[in-house]
């Protein structure tokens, strides 16, 4: 009896109140791949609409119910899940999944701690995190259907039931969702920083901290920095919305009525909601650019070219990553000279940008790649990572973003610079990380199938984007067909959404070698990948504490791949020399010769 | 029924798959190999495959210019959308090489370098020479454009001054249509105010304010003379709109509240553009370009741009407002 | 080779000495931003032109005074002890707690004062400086009342004698939070005075 008790009672606290890093890290990646999936499959939903508007698809409509009518989409329900195929994809796949996973494995791992500073408020942080997706998914099915004023929720149309239905109880649950993620990510991040700060072990100096460490220390610092300001925009929000309070409102007829607010301003939320808006955007990159840097290092059986660079340039992306939201609201009737500030700014970080790819070259040329779907994957991110920053150069001058702002110009942009890098760079990470995470393998004849299927489908999705933009095709439009100037367009959106259908399918591969391999794929040695960094030195089966016996320490860099003497031979018969390695007599640090 | 078999089907492949994964192991294992472990020959595959797909994105990208580049808008039909097209271009002949290039040396260096056990990796870590160079070269060219577009940026911006020389015309968004106001014979616009909305007084005129008296409701569609600069101003009533006019290169929000404002020169009649755009149907539209709602997909305007003495003819025909 | 794991106190002794007032001070970090954002929505809205001025409270300047005061004895009471003097500390901690109650106090006679002088938060005769107001003041105290009960459980270990001078972090931290607020109340005061009333 009695030991039966005890049993549940380990299991409630070693898998669901777990306070081990490598257990959060865990749910967060299940729960964020769950929530994923549900974004993929909204957007191949409305992809169904865009590629055959008004076409009635009865299949579905057991799985949309009242929200698809005789087999077509209603409107409003276009835009719940626009929406919430935005919301989910940014924040709770590509932020809390992606850096939730991650942070959690790898920076107690890679840094020597046994844990993160406060497994309490980490374990916190994941339950705020479920109880927020749940409340999400919840506003699916409310009155009135889920929020529909797109991702950005802006006032008024956030603001007023009278606007758009999914104003009501659906953006209410918005809002409440986003605050308790707010504090989910708040607690993550407060976590990750002073544990990197505080915990590194013996010999772990900041110049010997492995990329992904400095992409999650600094993705966690912004995190810090500009999740609080959108918190209190969702409060003025929920303010004006319940209270009668006129933050971001005046001066409003709608529905044959005159609302009494007046004084407000919906530029005030502009302004608010992108100061944390842009950072987001490297919030959801610098993760998947450490990672890619940490994977390309290794596979290449290279250091990664310009450690230092690599770092200063993370720096600088995370600083101006500050000073630029404006670039989204130069039509908003800002000051013009506001805007050309804005313009600079913004151009300004594309030179760290541009670095970062140079660097990723260089680090590939003359390596001797090891072509694992963890490779492919990351240099799949440094492709898209060119292919949608490029564009960015027009985005971002005023002048000539009046005319593609809003466009599916701006969307083939952000899915392929954002969305795909993110995507890839946690792909490349899972597929990396598996034994770590699990101590099984992945299968990699799948994960290449998996790669091919996803780069192929996801630039024939993305990069047509482009030419409707070029045609002034407008963005969260339920159709094209209303609009004669647009009536050509149905090849590319045709192209788009079969485009979109198969990508689909391809995760399904994944997902399938995801399953298959947690349980039954083939059990991991300790360091598979001959991999320099401490994580590698810690047993396969996982326990609390992470090493037995002492934290090892650290005595270099982490990338000293094919390092040679002068004779040209191999400095200790290996290609890798791992960090707790001491320094030889004639070696240098951190990649001088 | 059908679900039936799909979910059968779907078990019955999952089931097939584990299975030949775990053949798969097994088999390797008896051969003394990893299945993990990426042979050589895969390896080559894979960087041959890289390549490969490079070859098959630079075909994808010719197919599509090919196949939809002609749709894009036509040639500006106002002054500076000409400039601004310009620059587009000038951009494009920059970032495209640049696309080009980098995609190129890294699917190039996957296939060159693929991994070989009679070849060391190039222990390289820094160079400050070449950082320095992928420093400043972006520096230069971006600076060249930041300036470029800058100045181009300000002159758009710039309301016109002069008052006797141009149209002005409040355009003003609601759910889901727009209004636009001519200020009439003394070029100025009356006050207005939501509380003030009534009937056909859409958008809120102060009838007590002297210059309100001859402005000009109208809807549907609206004229502008060639060759004349017209001064936009911008309200909404409700939701924050975007009145994107693509074919004269201008956008301007609309936001409740405060006013916005955007002025452009047109160009090219509407008959002209027909003829360039071999389309008798051809019309210039304001479409919405800021989600408002549910309609938001439907929200236009016709533009008509025609001649000096039609635009006057048309006015003309216009009630005023206290009409 | 004997395993180390997490449930060995030592260690875990250790990590929270190190790291809990890195902690407190990111997440002040992050308070400091969420202020930052909505004080800085009350700069961005008052550019848009007129505004009127309200008269801030008597009651306020008094909360100043509290707060200050009540920073000062609780520092009072983590120096007390770490010289050993377990005596003042619990009354300088007991004084500190009377004065974090005494600033609620003061603070709700202000919204009194507010109210009956017709500047409401919400509802139609609320203008966009009153909803401010009553919001930065509101939210000052929600973030005081975390303060208050850290201070009740360190009066309680105070009471028993659990911070000795080698170990008071748990103080320390309280103490830092303290600090943070009485600071971001003078802040919010001087701004308020300034910006609106
Ligand atoms: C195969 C996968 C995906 C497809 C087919 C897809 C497709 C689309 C399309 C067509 C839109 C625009 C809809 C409209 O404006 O009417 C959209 C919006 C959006 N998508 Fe995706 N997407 C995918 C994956 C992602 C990912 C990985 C991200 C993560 C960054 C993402 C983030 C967004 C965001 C933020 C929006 C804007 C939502 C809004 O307008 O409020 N999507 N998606
Ligand atoms: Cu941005
Ligand atoms: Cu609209």
């Amino acid at each position: 009896m009695s030991t039966h008790h005890h049993h549940a009672k380990d299991f409630l606290f070693t898998y669901i109140f777990s306070t081990d890093h490598k257990m959060i890290s865990k749910q967060f990646l299940v729960t964020g791949f769950l929530m994923g999936f549900i974004g993929l499959i909204m957007s191949t939903l409305f992809r169904l609409q865009l590629g055959w508007p008004g076409e009635s698809f009865e299949m579905i409509e057991l799985l949309m119910g009242s929200w698809q009518e005789d087999g077509v989409m209603a409107p409003d329900k276009y835009l719940s899940l626009v929406t919430m195929h935005g919301t989910i994809m940014v924040f709770f796949l590509l932020t809390a999944g992606l850096s939730g996973t991650f942070s959690n494995l790898l920076i107690p791992l890679q840094i020597g701690a046994r844990d993160m500073a406060s497994g309490f408020l980490n374990m916190l942080s994941y339950w705020f995190f479920f109880i927020s997706s749940v409340v999400m998914l919840c506003s699916l099915f409310v009155e009135g259907g889920a929020a529909s004023a797109g991702w950005t929720i802006y006032p008024p149309l956030s603001a007023l039931p009278q606007a758009i239905p999914g104003s009501g109880a659906g953006m209410t649950l918005w809002l409440v969702s986003m605050s308790i993620f707010i504090v989910s990510s708040l607690l993550g991040s407060l976590n990750y920083i002073v544990t990197i700060l505080n915990m590194r072990t013996k010999g772990m100096s900041m110049t010997r901290l492995p990329l992904t460490i400095w992409a999650f220390l600094l993705t966690a610092i912004l995190g810090v920095l500009s999740f609080p300001v959108l918190l209190s925009a969702a409060l003025l929000l929920v303010f004006d919305r319940s209270f009668g309070t006129s933050f971001y409102l005046s001066d409003i007829y709608i529905g044959g009525q005159v609302l009494e607010h007046s004084g407000g301003s919906p530029i005030l939320f502009e302004h608010l909601f992108w100061f944390l808006g842009h950072p987001e955007v490297y919030i959801v990159l610098l993760p998947a650019l450490g990672i890619t840097s940490e994977i390309i290092s290794t596979m290449t059986r290279k250091p990664i070219f310009g450690y230092r660079a690599m770092i200063g340039s993370m720096m600088a992306i995370g600083f101006l990553s500050f000073i630029v939201w404006g670039h989204h609201m130069f039509l908003t009737g800002m000051n013009p000279f506001l805007g050309s500030v804005f313009t600079f700014t913004t151009l300004l970080i594309a030179i760290p940008s541009a670095v970062k790819v140079f660097n990723y070259l260089t680090t590939l040329w003359k390596g001797n790649i090891v072509f694992t779907p963890a490779t492919m994957f990351s240099v799949g991110l440094v492709s898209t990572f060119i292919s949608g920053g490029v564009t960015g150069l027009i985005l971002g001058n005023s002048a000539l973003d009046i005319n593609v702002h809003d466009t599916y110009f701006v969307v083939g942009h952000f899915h392929i610079v954002m969305g795909l890098s993110a995507i890839f760079g946690m792909f490349a990470g899972v597929y990396h990380w598996f034994p770590k995470l699990f101590g099984r393998m992945m299968n990699n004849k799948l994960g290449n199938i998996h790669f091919w299927i996803t780069i192929c489908c996801a630039y024939g999705v993305f990069f047509p984007m482009h030419f409707l933009g070029f045609a002034g095709v407008p963005r969260r439009y339920y159709t094209n067909s209303e609009f004669p100037m647009f009536d050509n367009m149905i090849d590319i959106n045709v192209f788009i959404s079969v485009c979109a259908i198969l990508a689909m399918i391809g995760q399904l591969v994944f997902f399938f070698n995801f399953v298959y391999s947690a349980f039954r794929g083939p059990k991991a040695p300790m360091n598979p990948w001959k991999g320099n960094t401490l994580e590698w030195t810690s047993p396969v089966e996982h326990f609390h504490g992470n090493w037995y016996g002492e934290i090892p320490a650290v005595y270099r860099w982490p990338y000293d791949y094919s390092k040679v003497n002068a004779n040209g031979e191999y400095v200790y018969g290996e290609d890798f020399i791992p960090q707790t390695t001491p320094l030889g007599d004639d070696e240098k640090d951190g990649g001088e010769h | 029924m059908m679900t039936i078999i799909v979910v059968v089907a779907v078990i019955l492949v999952v089931i097939a798959g584990s299975q030949l994964l775990k053949i798969a192991e097994l088999r390797a294992l008896s051969k003394g190999e990893l299945i993990y472990e990426v042979s050589e020959k895969e390896g080559k595959q894979s960087g041959l495959l890289m390549l490969g797909f490079f070859a098959a994105f630079m075909a994808f990208f010719a197919w599509q210019m090919w196949s939809w580049y002609g749709l894009k808008l036509p040639v500006s039909a106002s002054a500076h959308g000409v400039d601004t097209d310009w620059l587009t271009g000038a951009t494009y002949a920059v970032i495209t090489p640049v696309f080009i290039l980098t995609n190129g040396l890294l699917f190039f260096f996957c296939f060159k370098y693929s991994y070989s056990s009679t070849r060391k990796a190039t222990f390289f870590s820094h160079s400050n020479k070449l950082e320095m160079i992928w420093t400043i070269a972006p520096s230069l060219v971006l600076t060249v454009l930041i300036l470029m577009g800058l100045s181009n940026w300000n002159k758009i911006m710039t309301p016109i001054a002069d008052e006797d020389d141009r149209v002005l015309i409040e355009l003003t968004g609601q759910q889901f249509t727009w209004t636009a106001r001519y200020a009439g014979a003394d070029k100025k616009l009356g006050r207005s105010h939501v509380t003030l909305i009534e009937g056909v007084n859409a958008t809120g005129v102060d009838a007590t304010d002297d210059n309100a008296k001859d402005d000009k409701l109208v809807k549907g569609e609206f004229h502008l003379p060639v060759g004349m600069p017209v001064q936009f101003v911008f309200r909404s009533l409700d939701a924050i709109h975007s009145a994107y006019m693509p074919h004269f290169r201008s956008q301007m929000n609309c936001v409740p509240g405060i006013t916005t404002q955007f002025n452009f020169v047109p160009t090219k009649t509407t008959e002209e553009m027909r003829k360039i755009t071999n389309n008798d149907e051809f019309n210039y539209v304001l479409l919405c370009n800021k989600i408002c709602g549910a309609a938001h997909y439907n929200m236009q305007m016709d533009i008509v741009v025609e001649s000096q003495e039609d635009y006057d003819k048309w006015l003309a025909e216009q009630k005023t407002f206290v009409e | 080779m004997t395993t180390v794991t997490l449930e060995n106190t030592n260690y875990k002794d250790e990590i929270r000495r190190k790291t809990s007032k890195p902690l407190m001070w990111v997440g002040i970090m992050s308070i400091v931003m969420f202020f930052g954002g909505l004080t800085s929505a009350v700069v961005v809205s008052q550019g848009g032109g007129s505004f009127l001025t309200i008269a801030m409270p008597q009651a306020f300047v008094i909360s100043t005074f509290v707060i200050v005061l009540s920073s000062l004895a609780f520092h009072f009471g983590l120096i007390s002890v770490k010289k050993g003097n377990h005596t003042m500390a619990k009354l300088s901690v007991g004084i500190t707690l009377a004065l974090g109650l005494a600033f609620v106090a003061t603070q709700y006679m202000g919204w009194v004062t507010l109210h009956d002088n017709g500047v409401y938060a919400i509802g139609s005769e609320s203008t966009q400086q009153s909803s401010f107001l009553y919001l930065l003041t509101a939210l000052h105290i929600l973030h005081l009342i975390g303060g208050l009960v850290s201070l009740i459980v360190v009066l309680v270990k105070t009471m028993k004698e659990r911070y000795t001078s080698e170990d008071s972090v748990g103080m320390q931290v309280s103490l830092t939070y303290w600090h943070f607020l009485g600071g971001l109340w003078v802040y919010l005061f001087f701004f308020l005075r300034y910006s609106i009333a």
